[in-house]
C-alpha cells in the first residue's frame, strides 16, 4: 500500500512541475501516537552529523550534545500513571527567536525555510541558545575527541564542530542539498520521500515524516492538516516547521 | 562491472591488503588507504553495500555507506522484509564495533597466571598450530559456547564440534528461551511465529518488551506504528501488564502493575472467563484439556495473588475476547521467574482460546526456510545448559573450552558458580574481538574479523511473514591482523583430517567458498531463481543483501496443545527479611552488557530516566519517602547472595514493593568505555531457574534496601529539580494541549 501511495505522489509532483516554481519549504511531522521512544533517531543523528561523544563528566554538567532528544513527561500518579514521549529538535521556526540576536549573522534563515547555523561565523556568544525556547541549541564547551580509530566513521559531508561553537539540528542539510542537486540535474523538483534526514530514515514506527510543505501532494502537506496537529509552545508565535500530531491516549 | 565488483569482494574477503600488495605499509597519515586506487574507490563518492546486522539475533537488512574504504554510516535496507529500511540504535552503533579502539588486533597468548589479563601478541602460525595441537590433545573432550549463529557459520560450528566430539552451546542472555520452550510445547515449533501485530486490534501484552529489545524491536516498532495509525478508522489498542512501566509500557493505552511472578495466574483467570462465557473457539475434543488447566484456580485466589481487581480481570477478558483480532504476547519480566515457561504457555493458550492461530492479526506459523544451519540443532540454550557444561568440566569430562563472542562469566550471576569453569578449565580458546570478562580468562585468543569485515548468512528464524535469508559481505577490508572464524574452523578441520576417518570432514576451502556453495545449492532449489546462472543470481543476492519471498505459506493445520498445569513462582529470600521484589531490565542501547563498549550507546539517554553512562535503581517515590531517601542517594541493596550500592532515581511507574535496575554495566573488562562503570545487578542474583526451560530467573531474587546518606554518581540529562532547594526561578514545561 505504501508503495502505491508513493508512486501516486511522485506522479503528482511531476504534474506540479509545470506550475509556478515555488521555493521548497522543508517541514517535519511527528506523530506522537506512533513514537515509541526507542531513540533510534538519536543515534542515527549522531552517526550522520558527527555529533561528538561527550563522556560521563561533561554529560553530568549538562554539556552532552543531542540534536534530537526524547522528552518524557509523567502524567498522573501511581498506579494511574502514564509516560508520554515527545521528540524535540530544532523547530526551524519561521519567526526564529535565535536569529535576530546573533551579532554576526551565524544564525540565519535559508530560502528553503531552514534555520541555519554558519559555524565559521559563530563567535560563541550563546545569545541564540539563550533565546531558543526549545533548548534546541547546544554549545561546544570543549573540542570533540574520538579515540582512534573511531574518527574513521566521521561523515565527510558534515563539519566537525570545535570548542566555542553553537550547534544544532540542520534537518540534515547535506542530504537536502544532495537531493536538490540531483533533482536540478534532472530538471525536476525533489520528489516526496527522496530526501530524508537521518532521524526520519531510521524511525522504526515511521513516527517522523519529512517533506516539502509547498508541494501539495507531499505527505507532510497532507499530514499538517490532521485534526491532531499542534505546535510546541505554539503561543510564542515562533511558527515552527515541526508539526506534532497528538497521542490519542 | 559486476565481474570486477566480484573480484573486488574476493580480494577483500580472502586476503588482507597487507598480503595482497607486498610493500604496502599501513600508514596512519595516508588519507586514501589504497596504494593502487581501486576503480570502486573514488574520493568523495560513496559506495553502498548490502549486508545484514549482526548486533542482535534478529538480523535486519542493512546498507553500509563506504567512502574511501571506510564505513561511514549504516542504514536499514528498504527491501528487507524484516526491518523495511529502519534501523535501531544498536544497529547504527555497529560502526563502533568496527572502529572500536579496544578491538583485539591479532592473536594473543596468555602470559602469567590466568585471570590477571596479561597477554602476549603472537603470530598466526604459532597461534594456529597451538590451537590445533590443543584440539588434538582434547579430542572428544571439547565444548564450545558461542553467541547464537545461523546459516553457514552455524553449519560449520555444528559439524566441527560433532567431529571434535563435544557440545556446541549457543548462548545469548536475551534469547527468550522461555518463550521458545513454550512455543515448542504449545505448537511444536522451533521457529518463531510471526506475531502479526500490525493487523491486530487489541494487544494484551504480559510484560513483552517488544519495543525495547524483544526478538526484533525494529520490526515490532514498524508493526506498532501500523497498528496505531496505519489503518483508516482503526486504531489498535494495547494493554501492558508488568510490575514496572517499561519503555514498551509507556506506549500502551493502559499499564497494569501486576504482582511479580503472578502473570501466569492472570492469563489463567482471563482464559477461565473466556471459557465460562462460552467464547472459546477451541475444538470440542481439546476443550476438556483447556478447561482443566484454566479452571484449576478460583477467581478469588487469582485476585488475591495478582493484586488485580476482579473487575479489571473481567474487563481484560471482555476486551480480549470481543476484539476482532486480539493478540496475546508474553515475555520480558513475565518471562523472568521460575514458572515462566508455564506462564508463556498459558498466554499462548489465550491465543488458542480466541482462535487466532494462523489468522491475520494473530499468531502465524510458517515452515522455516530450508537452509543449512537453520535447524533445531542450533537453538539458543538456557543458563542451566551452560552450568551443565561447567559441571562436566568439573568432573573432568571436558577439558578444552572454545568461546565465540559469548561472555557467560559476565552474564551469569556469580552465585551460579560459573567462574569455576573459567578457573578450572585446562585450556580456553576465545575467538572474540574484545577482552571481555570471559575472554580475559582464556589461554589463547584468535580474534575474528568484525561483522562488517566478514562474510555471513542469516536464515531468518520466523518473525516476519516472509521466508528470508540475509547475506552479509565484507564492506571494508579487515583493519587488523584478525582472521575469519569460519576460515579458521575449516582449516583446522582439514588439519585434523587424518584423525577423523569416521566422520565426514569439512573441506578446507575458505569460508566464503563454503558459503557460496551453500547458496548455490539453496538457490538451485528456489523456483524464483531458476533460469539465471548462479553467477548472476549470486551478484543479485549480494546487491540486494539476501534472498526473500513476498510471503510465506501459513501452516493452516497447527495442532495446539493445552498449557501445562500452573505452578507458582519461587523466590529466593524470605519476604520479611527481604521485602522487595527486584526487577532487572536490559538498559537502553547497552542491553545486557554487549553494547556497553560503544560510546554512542553509553551516551544514549535512557528514555524514561534520561540517565547516561551508568547504573541506577528505580524506586517508587512513595517507597522512597517511607525510607527517607533523596533522589541520587546511594542505595544499598542486599539480597541473600550479595550487596550492591546504586544511586536512586525516583520512578513513578513502578510498584511500591518492587525496585528495578538496568542490566549491562559493572563490567570489569571489555574495554575503556565499559570497564568500571556502574554495577552489574547479576552479582546479587540467586541461582534460580525456570523449572521447564532452565533459563535464569532474573526476577526471582528478593532484596532489602537501606539508604547510605551519600550521594551517588549518576549523570541525568534531565535536571533534577528536587535536588535544588533554593532555585530563584522555577521553569515549568507547558504540556501540549
Amino acid at each position: 500500500m505504501d508503495n502505491r501511495t508513493h508512486k501516486e505522489e511522485i506522479q503528482g509532483t511531476a504534474q506540479n512541475k509545470t506550475g509556478s516554481p515555488k521555493p521548497y519549504k522543508w517541514e517535519l511531522v511527528i506523530d506522537l501516537d506512533r513514537c515509541t521512544g526507542c531513540e533510534a533517531c538519536v543515534v542515527a543523528c549522531h552517526a550522520e552529523n558527527n555529533v561528538r561523544i561527550s563522556g560521563e563528566e561533561e554529560a553530568a554538567q549538562g554539556r552532552a550534545i543531542n540534536w534530537i532528544r526524547i522528552e518524557r513527561s509523567w502524567e498522573g500518579e501511581y498506579p494511574d500513571i502514564k509516560a508520554t514521549f515527545m521528540p524535540v529538535l530544532c523547530q526551524h521556526c519561521n519567526n526564529a527567536p535565535c536569529e535576530p540576536v546573533c551579532p554576526v549573522y551565524a544564525s540565519y534563515h535559508t530560502p528553503d525555510g531552514l534555520n541555519a547555523q554558519v559555524y565559521n561565523r559563530c563567535i560563541g556568544v550563546r545569545y541564540c541558545g539563550n533565546n531558543c525556547p526549545y533548548v534546541a541549541r547546544q554549545f561546544n564547551w570543549f573540542d570533540p575527541q574520538w579515540d582512534a580509530p573511531l574518527a574513521e566513521q566521521l561523515n565527510p559531508d558534515v563539519t566537525v564542530r570545535m570548542n566555542g561553537i553553537m550547534e544544532k539540528c540542520t534537518f540534515c542539510v547535506q542530504r537536502i542539498r544532495k537531493g536538490k542537486e540531483t533533482a536540478h540535474q534532472e530538471g525536476r523538483r525533489v520528489r516526496d520521500g527522496e530526501v530524508t534526514p537521518a532521524c526520519v530514515q531510521s524511525c522504526p514506527s515511521s513516527a517522523l515524516v519529512f517533506g516539502d510543505r509547498n508541494d501539495p501532494t507531499s505527505r507532510v502537506a497532507k499530514m499538517v492538516k490532521n485534526d491532531r496537529r499542534f505546535h510546541l509552545l505554539e503561543d510564542l508565535g515562533t511558527e515552527p516547521a515541526i508539526t506534532y500530531l497528538k497521542r490519542l491516549t | 562491472m559486476d565481474l570486477k565488483r566480484r573480484d573486488f569482494f574476493k580480494l577483500i574477503g580472502v586476503t588482507t591488503v597487507g598480503s595482497a600488495l607486498p610493500g604496502c605499509e599501513r600508514e596512519a597519515h595516508n588519507l586514501v588507504p589504497y596504494l593502487l586506487p581501486d576503480e570502486e574507490i573514488i574520493p568523495g563518492i560513496a559506495n553502498w553495500y548490502a549486508s545484514y546486522c549482526r548486533e542482535c539475533p534478529a538480523g535486519c537488512g542493512i546498507l553500509v555507506r563506504v567512502m574511501e574504504g571506510r564505513a561511514k554510516k549504516i542504514e536499514g535496507n528498504p527491501s528487507h522484509p524484516l526491518n523495511q529500511g529502519k534501523l535501531c540504535a544498536r544497529g547504527h552503533a555497529a560502526l563502533q564495533d568496527l572502529y572500536n579502539p579496544d578491538r583485539l588486533r591479532g592473536p594473543m597468548r596468555r602470559e602469567g597466571p590466568r585471570g590477571e589479563g596479561t597477554f602476549r601478541p603472537i603470530g598466526w602460525e604459532e597461534a594456529f598450530s597451538l590451537w590445533v595441537s590443543q584440539l588434538k590433545a582434547h579430542q572428544n573432550r571439547t565444548a564450545m559456547i558461542s553467541r547464537p549463529v545461523r546459516g553457514t557459520l552455524a553449519e560449520i560450528f555444528s559439524r566441527f564440534m560433532k567431529a571434535q566430539g563435544g557440545p556446541l552451546v549457543l548462548y545469548d542472555a536475551g534469547a527468550a528461551v522461555n518463550e521458545h520452550t513454550a512455543n515448542r510445547a504449545n505448537f511444536g515449533i522451533d521457529q518463531w511465529p510471526h506475531y502479526d501485530l500490525a493487523n491486530s486490534t487489541f494487544l494484551l501484552s504480559f510484560g513483552t518488551p517488544f519495543l525495547d529489545d524483544w526478538l526484533s524491536p525494529v520490526s515490532f516498532g514498524a508493526a506498532f506504528g501500523r497498528m496505531r495509525q496505519g489503518r483508516a478508522g482503526m486504531r489498535g489498542r494495547f494493554v501492558q501488564i508488568e510490575p514496572r512501566l517499561s519503555l514498551t509500557a509507556a506506549s500502551a493505552d493502559r499499564w497494569i502493575p501486576i504482582r511479580p511472578g503472578s502473570e501466569g495466574l492472570l492469563a489463567l483467570g482471563i482464559g477461565q472467563l473466556i471459557l465460562a462465557h462460552g467464547r472459546s473457539q477451541v475444538e470440542p475434543s481439546d476443550r476438556r484439556k483447556f478447561e482443566t488447566v484454566y479452571r484449576s484456580h478460583p477467581m478469588d485466589h487469582i485476585v488475591q495473588q495478582t493484586g488485580i481487581t476482579q473487575d479489571e480481570i473481567e474487563r481484560l477478558a471482555e476486551e480480549f475476547a470481543t476484539a476482532s483480532t486480539p493478540l496475546a504476547l508474553g515475555g520480558g519480566p513475565a518471562s523472568s521467574y521460575t514458572n515462566s515457561t508455564i506462564t508463556m504457555q498459558l498466554i499462548n493458550g489465550l491465543n488458542v482460546l480466541v482462535g487466532n492461530i494462523g489468522r491475520p492479526g494473530g499468531v502465524q506459523i510458517y515452515d522455516g526456510v530450508q537452509f543449512p544451519g537453520n535447524d533445531a540443532t542450533v537453538q539458543p540454550a538456557s543458563e542451566q545448559t551452560l552450568l551443565e557444561i561447567a559441571q562436566a568440566f568439573d568432573q573432568g569430562r571436558y577439558s578444552l573450552l572454545q568461546l565465540y563472542q559469548a561472555n557467560p562469566l559476565y552474564s551469569l550471576p556469580p552465585s551460579t558458580g560459573m567462574a569455576r569453569l573459567f578457573m578450572q578449565a585446562p585450556f580456553i580458546v576465545s575467538f572474540s574481538s574484545y577482552l571481555d570478562e570471559s575472554t580475559a580468562m582464556s589461554d589463547l585468543i584468535l580474534p575474528d574479523h568484525a561483522p562488517l569485515e566478514s562474510w555471513g548468512d542469516h536464515p531468518q528464524n520466523g518473525l516476519s511473514g516472509n521466508l528470508t535469508v540475509g547475506l552479509g559481505q565484507p564492506v571494508v577490508e579487515p583493519l587488523y591482523d584478525t582472521r575469519s572464524v569460519g576460515d579458521l574452523f575449516l582449516q583446522a578441520s582439514h588439519h585434523l583430517l587424518d584423525m577423523r576417518q569416521d566422520h565426514h570432514p569439512l573441506p578446507a576451502h575458505p569460508f566464503k567458498d563454503r558459503l557460496q556453495a551453500n547458496w548455490q545449492s539453496f538457490l538451485a532449489d528456489q523456483t524464483s531463481e531458476s533460469g539465471d546462472t548462479f553467477d548472476l543470481a549470486w551478484t543479485c543476492r549480494l546487491q540486494e543483501g539476501g534472498w526473500w519471498t513476498e510471503r510465506a505459506n501459513v501452516q493452516s493445520k497447527i495442532s495446539s496443545h493445552a498449557p501445562s498445569d500452573y505452578e507458582p513462582a519461587a523466590f529466593a529470600g524470605d519476604d520479611k527479611e527481604y521485602p522487595f521484589y527486584l526487577s532487572l531490565f536490559p538498559a537502553m542501547g547497552v542491553g545486557r552488557g554487549e553494547g556497553s563498549n560503544r560510546p554512542w550507546l553509553q551516551e544514549l539517554p535512557d528514555t524514561l530516566t534520561s540517565a547516561v553512562w551508568g547504573s541506577w535503581v528505580e524506586i517508587n517515590p512513595k517507597t522512597a519517602r517511607d525510607h527517607n531517601l533523596r533522589s541520587g542517594e546511594l542505595l544499598r541493596i542486599t539480597s541473600p547472595h550479595g550487596r550492591i550500592e546504586v544511586p536512586v532515581v525516583f520512578f513513578p511507574g513502578i510498584r511500591p514493593d518492587t525496585i528495578a535496575l538496568p542490566m549491562g554495566q559493572g563490567h570489569w573488562a571489555y574495554g575503556r568505555y565499559a570497564t568500571g562503570r556502574g554495577v552489574n545487578p547479576m552479582s546479587i542474583l540467586a541461582p534460580l531457574f525456570d523449572t521447564r526451560s532452565g533459563a535464569l530467573a532474573t526476577g526471582a531474587t528478593r532484596v532489602r534496601i537501606e539508604g547510605t546518606g551519600q550521594l551517588g554518581k549518576l549523570a541525568l540529562l534531565e535536571q533534577r529539580h528536587e535536588d535544588k532547594g533554593h532555585e530563584l526561578i522555577t521553569i515549568g514545561r507547558r504540556q501540549p494541549t
